[in-house]
């Protein structure tokens, strides 16, 4: 009986061996299989991401939270040494800005004025969705973040997403509380983009790195370092006019541009719901005050 | 015939016994928490790696390859990278790190750190090149380097904390 017993873990082994060797080559192939697959957009493997970063999201959220405490207690400190200085700035920015509000109503008034005699449209009503970001992109391949909120919150893939300073990136992907959003920096971003000054469109194409680049610009354009960069609403999926940046560098064709938005500090972003009558579908893309819940 | 251990033996066996994985689990939520450093989200060292390493060559059979697979899928999702990358590069360490444990277990720590040395700068390139190959660009590849090197550095700090809970918590497992 032991003899038998003895022969039978001889054979089993090699046998559990041969089976470890078989599930590891399994799952490597496995891999390969989702790496390719995914190269192929399936409806299937959109899903699988969206459900689990909908279960993820919430402890996302929990796990930031006493880092961004930590963060603004930081920055606490830091503001109460330059306090007075920030003070002064401030005050003399107040005025400035004062002033510039004088303008900008007359300028307002008197362009609606203008709208009113050419009977010109203006463009819907952008609802902003403020939204917490709960995860960045930990790696160097990726430029995302990760918001706490989603589809339930009237969240859309392709709206576009602002920072404080400026636009941020757009959605691609949403599940019912989690959406990812896809940065302007990222190598898959393209962005109809608007030089504010000359007018001349341009697409805004991410490279991965910092400065994302302004391509197929017409050829007669007139380009500087400093020029601010506009969306241009092209695609009716963003609004028109939202700041993006400013030209940092133009060499040998390539131009640079030096993003508004402090990648660094983004703790919650604007999520815009843009809906352009009879070009989007307000089932999918709903920018009405219907679904929201500042309507109730 | 040996007599079958009580539940609560059982149970707590599982428990203990699933301390790795869990700890992969939060490492891995914890790479993507936004700490508002500035440009640190892209070079965040990548902390599921050091992890697989180090318990598939402590505790191999507490971190077999189907949950490292799926440790992979977790922080693939999480990351938002191609689904399946990160799967893929953690099997190979974990592979490598099974197949040479006998170089590394019981050996000076300097050894493990030359060996995930090696085997990182080995996968960083090649996440690198895969990651080119499925978008079809150049993919900068200086902060690939930067984030291996902090890994690197990184290292030693987490190979301590997991050495103090394996000795502590799987003591017996």
């Amino acid at each position: 009986m032991a003899l038998r017993q003895e022969t039978a873990w001889k054979l089993a082994f090699p046998l559990k061996v041969i089976f470890q060797r078989f599930a590891f080559l399994t799952l490597i192939c496995l891999s390969i299989a989702l790496l390719v697959l995914g190269k192929a957009d399936l409806v299937l493997m959109e899903r699988v991401r969206t459900i689990s970063t909908d279960a993820l999201s919430p402890v996302l959220g929990t796990l930031s939270q006493p880092v961004d405490a930590i963060n603004k207690g930081i920055e606490r400190v830091q503001e109460l040494a330059s306090l007075v200085e920030e003070n002064e700035r401030l005050r003399r920015e107040n005025e400035r800005l004062q002033r510039w509000q004088t303008v900008s109503r007359a300028l307002d008034q008197e362009n609606e004025y203008y709208r009113r005699l050419l009977n010109a449209l203006t463009d819907p009503l952008v609802l902003p969705i403020s939204a917490r970001v709960v995860g960045d992109s930990g790696g160097p391949f990726v430029r995302t973040l990760l918001l706490g909120a989603g589809s339930r919150d009237g969240i859309r893939v392709g709206q576009a997403v602002v920072g404080p300073q400026g636009l941020v990136g757009r959605i691609a992907e949403t599940g019912e509380n989690s959406a990812r959003v896809l940065l302007l920096t990222d190598l898959n971003s393209r962005i109809p983009v608007v030089l504010e000054k000359s007018r001349h469109k341009g697409i805004l194409v991410g490279d991965n790195s910092a400065s994302p680049t302004l391509e197929y610009l017409p050829n007669n354009a007139q380009v500087s370092a400093g020029d601010r960069v506009v969306t241009s609403g092209d695609g009716a999926m963003l609004p028109a006019g939202r700041p993006i940046g400013i030209v940092s560098s133009v060499s040998d064709g390539q131009i640079r541009i030096q993003t508004f938005a402090d990648w660094a500090r983004l703790e919650y972003v604007s999520v815009l719901r843009y809906d352009l009558p009879g070009l989007t579908d307000r089932a999918t893309n709903p920018g009405d005050l219907g679904e929201s819940k500042l309507g109730d | 015939m040996l007599e079958t251990p009580p539940l609560s033996y059982r149970i707590n066996r599982i428990l203990r016994g699933s301390i790795p994985f869990w700890l992969t689990f939060l490492l891995a939520l914890i790479s993507v928490v936004p700490l508002r450093i500035d440009g640190f989200a892209i070079v965040t060292p990548s902390l599921v790696s050091i992890a697989v390493f180090y318990w598939s060559l402590h505790r191999p059979y507490l971190m077999p390859a189907p949950v490292v697979f799926v440790l992979g899928i977790i922080s693939d999702i999480l990351t938002g990278v191609p689904l399946g990358l990160s799967s893929l590069m953690l099997l190979i360490i974990h592979a490598i790190a099974v197949s040479q444990r006998h170089i590394f277990v019981g050996k000076a720590f300097v050894m493990s750190w030359w060996g995930y040395f090696l085997v990182a700068t080995g996968i960083a390139l090649l996440s690198w090149m895969i990651a080119c190959l499925y978008s079809l660009t150049l993919i900068p590849i200086l902060p690939v380097l930067v984030q291996l090197i902090l890994t690197i550095l990184v290292f030693p700090l987490f190979a301590w904390c997991f050495g103090v809970v394996q000795f502590s918590l799987l003591r017996s497992v």
